[in-house]
């Protein structure tokens, strides 16, 4: 109870203290301090979750269980990472005259309303709720975007608002149709939206409202997603991002829309067999798996390197959700939070090189080994753990979205999958073409990807670039990453375990 | 069914219409204010609709999504982007991505289009109400279709209210309103994104000396 109120009450109060403080280190002290108290209510309600299986609470306004509390557990973690990373990155744009000091203040309220909506969205019980709270993560973050007020930063930001506007707009009709059906089977009006009263009547729900809402939700919520063909805005927003808000766009907003699809997958595999929603999230899956390695290969901005990159990790993730079964949602799930730390890390690295190359092509960041030894190595961690190299953490979900997408003949009972991808006999071919068009792209980004890190690391530093880094309360989350995800590699947590295996049963039908 | 039921489902009916017929006059029209202006016509509409459904229903807390229709649709919203455009000293939409006639005919099919996808789903609902469904569909599909026709940073927004009101439609007609928490938080979210493009276009103004859209190709591969 008051780890949720802690987790929803926090953002606000921080939000509210940032507009009226006006000393950098005080304002860095309550953003830290914060994040610090969401992290600790957020263990105490995992722990809570792990032993009662879910909460309710706020007059069954808030609804966690093992999913929104795995969802949670990476907005807290990510987030708290990037206050401590924002202390030294925001100080040195200060002290630059990037941005007026007085400026600062409104920076921290609009990242912690950011993180309000979010934690909203993942808390929600109602359906609708959860749309307000998305809808609500899009007005805080555009002005984030553009908070350089450069040209292409406002346009960047403009963009932004109005493609993913546009997208939750339909997705909102998906909610409304989602209500059509179900209020007069509910009768009450208050509990037509509520996630567990429609789970309870979902069989009774008309089959084809369900489908045409799931698909509306699906664009909608796949825009923020990022999914191709919706994702012409992330590119841009994400490279001219300040690099914070970068890392957590990628690596929790993505995670909780993501979220938001599998809340609505989760719905509907109730009424309508789940060859349905996989064959849908498959297909949007690869497509944006093969469209982001092919534009990896083109990049010349490590940002939108990075950018190019989260597409295509989402569509690997939405894979193996579309693939479904234990291995494949649990890979999925688990490649969420790998893809959250990795693309974070990266991108923590991303504002580190700007700061001292000042330029975001990669042609012009040569060295990096000399110039600053610790991005380096962060930044090669990095690069490794987001082609899937092993001992890295990625490694093992794609392992495993991999093979459940070869086996799913076998394990799980949801066949068909890829009737749109690949026309061949026999369900195993199928689901071999499936193997072989996802390892071909998979080496395709291996090699775009590493080349561009590779150029950027070693030669020589171009002339008038100082050398050396000094340690500064930026490069603790970057040590405490990279130990991350060397350690999910080799051994996964037993409170993780459970809680992954949990939300999996949450999503998969039986 | 009732003479009263079967009168009341007339109205509705002609309520939505009403609404779809502003939709087609919002793409036939270039002067910005005049855009705005039809969005507020359609924005009193379906403030009737609502009430009308209201009356017939007996449902009370949709007269008061209806008064917050009017509030925010009719006066806020429109007396923002009015204020924005005076300010922009920008009366006209000059370059358009696909020209007027062109514009209603694909209007015109995507009405069909929307009847189409709703048919099989109509039948369920409330026998008052349900054709207002495929109306909705079709007036969020213009809207849709509005945003990406235009390029001034107004036409789109208010193509993005014209969505929104689509959507609201089919809320209250086909399904007789949403939660009261989540109608607010709708209502809340669209008031918060029609002041951020109120921001918006002043900035772009300073910064790129216009609010047209196409102007903004910085970004790209």
């Amino acid at each position: 109870m008051w780890s949720v109120i802690v987790l929803l009450a926090g953002p606000v109060l921080a939000g509210l203290l940032s507009l009226v403080i006006h000393r950098a280190r005080v304002l860095h002290v309550v953003n830290f301090s914060t994040m610090l108290a969401l992290a600790v209510a957020e263990t105490a309600l995992t722990r809570q979750v792990l032993a009662e299986g879910s909460v309710m609470t706020l007059g069954g306004l808030v609804y966690v269980d093992a999913l929104s509390d795995f969802i949670l557990v990476i907005i807290t973690a990510i987030g708290l990472s990037c206050s401590l990373y924002m202390w030294s990155y925001m100080d040195d744009r200060v002290a630059r005259g990037v941005i007026a000091p007085k400026r600062l203040g409104h920076f921290f309220f609009l990242f912690h309303m950011f993180l309000f909506a979010m934690v909203a969205a993942t808390m929600a019980n109602s359906l609708g709720v959860q749309w307000v709270a998305l809808e609500g993560t899009t007005l805080a973050t555009t002005f984030l975007i553009a908070f350089f007020r450069k040209r292409e930063s406002l346009e960047a930001g403009w963009k932004y608002l109005i493609l993913c506007s546009v997208g939750i707009a339909l997705a909102l009709f998906g909610v409304v149709l989602t209500y059509y059906s179900s209020v007069r089977v509910l009768g009450d009006k208050s509990l037509a939206l509520n996630m567990i009263a429609l789970i309870g009547v979902a069989n009774q729900l008309d089959p084809n409202v369900l489908k045409l809402a799931f698909i509306f939700m699906l664009v909608g919520y796949g825009t923020k997603v990022g999914l191709v063909p919706m994702h012409s805005w992330l590119p841009d927003a994400y490279s001219e991002a300040p690099a914070p808000i970068a890392a957590m766009l990628a690596g929790v907003l993505e995670t909780v829309a993501v979220y938001t699809v599998l809340r609505s997958k989760a719905l509907v595999d109730q009424a309508l067999p789940s060859e349905f929603t996989g064959n849908l999230l498959l297909t949007f899956g690869l497509l944006s798996f093969i469209v982001a390695s092919l534009f990896i290969l083109i990049q010349h901005n490590y940002k939108r390197l990075f950018a190019y990159s989260s597409i295509e990790h989402m569509g690997l993730a939405m894979i193996g959700f579309g693939v479904g079964g234990m291995i494949g949602t649990f890979g999925g799930l688990f490649h969420l939070l790998n893809h959250a730390v990795a693309k974070a890390l990266a991108f923590f690295v991303a504002g580190n090189i700007h700061r001292r190359f000042d330029t975001l092509e990669i042609d012009g960041v040569r060295g990096l080994a000399r110039v600053q030894p610790i991005t380096a190595v962060a930044i090669l961690v990095a690069g490794c753990a987001l082609v899937g190299l092993p001992p890295f953490s990625p490694f093992v979900s794609e392992l495993l979205v991999v093979s459940a997408v070869a086996a799913q003949d076998f394990s799980s009972d949801t066949m068909h999958v890829g009737r749109f991808v690949t026309m061949t006999i026999s369900d195993e071919m199928r689901s071999l073409g499936i193997v072989v068009l996802f390892l071909f792209f998979a080496v395709v980004l291996f090699g775009g990807f590493m080349f561009r890190v590779g150029a950027m690391v070693w030669g020589a530093p171009p002339a008038g670039i100082a050398q050396g880094e000094s340690w500064t309360a930026g490069h603790v989350p970057l040590m405490i990453m990279i130990v991350a995800l060397l350690g999910l590699g080799f051994v996964l947590p037993e409170p993780i375990q459970t809680l992954l295996t949990r939300a999996v049963n949450v999503i998969v039908v039986r | 069914m009732p003479a009263s039921t079967h009168l009341g489902s007339q109205l509705v009916d002609l309520c939505s219409v009403l609404l779809l017929l502003c939709c087609f006059a919002i793409v036939a029209q270039r002067r910005l204010s005049a855009c705005v202006d039809l969005f507020a016509l359609q924005s009193a509409f379906l403030a009737a609709t609502a009430a009308l459904v209201a009356f017939l229903t007996g449902h009370k807390h949709i007269y008061f999504a209806a008064a917050l229709t009017i509030v925010i649709k009719v006066i806020v919203l429109p007396r923002i982007l009015r204020k924005v455009i005076e300010r922009l000293n920008v009366s006209r939409e000059l370059g358009m991505n696909i020209n007027i006639p062109a514009g209603l005919l694909i209007c015109g099919a995507l009405v069909i289009i929307a009847f189409f996808i709703t048919q099989p789903i109509i039948p369920l609902g409330y026998l008052l109400t349900r054709d207002s469904l495929a109306i909705a569909l079709a007036i969020i599909l213009i809207g849709f279709f509005t945003m990406i026709a235009r390029q001034k940073a107004i036409t789109q927004m208010v193509g993005f209210l014209v969505m929104e009101n689509g959507v609201f439609l089919g809320a209250t007609a086909a399904a007789y309103g949403m939660p009261l928490i989540v109608e607010l938080g709708v209502f809340f979210d669209v008031l918060v994104a029609g002041l951020i493009v109120g921001i918006y276009t002043h900035r772009l103004q300073d910064t790129f000396d216009s609010v047209d859209t196409s102007t903004l190709t910085v970004l790209k591969e």
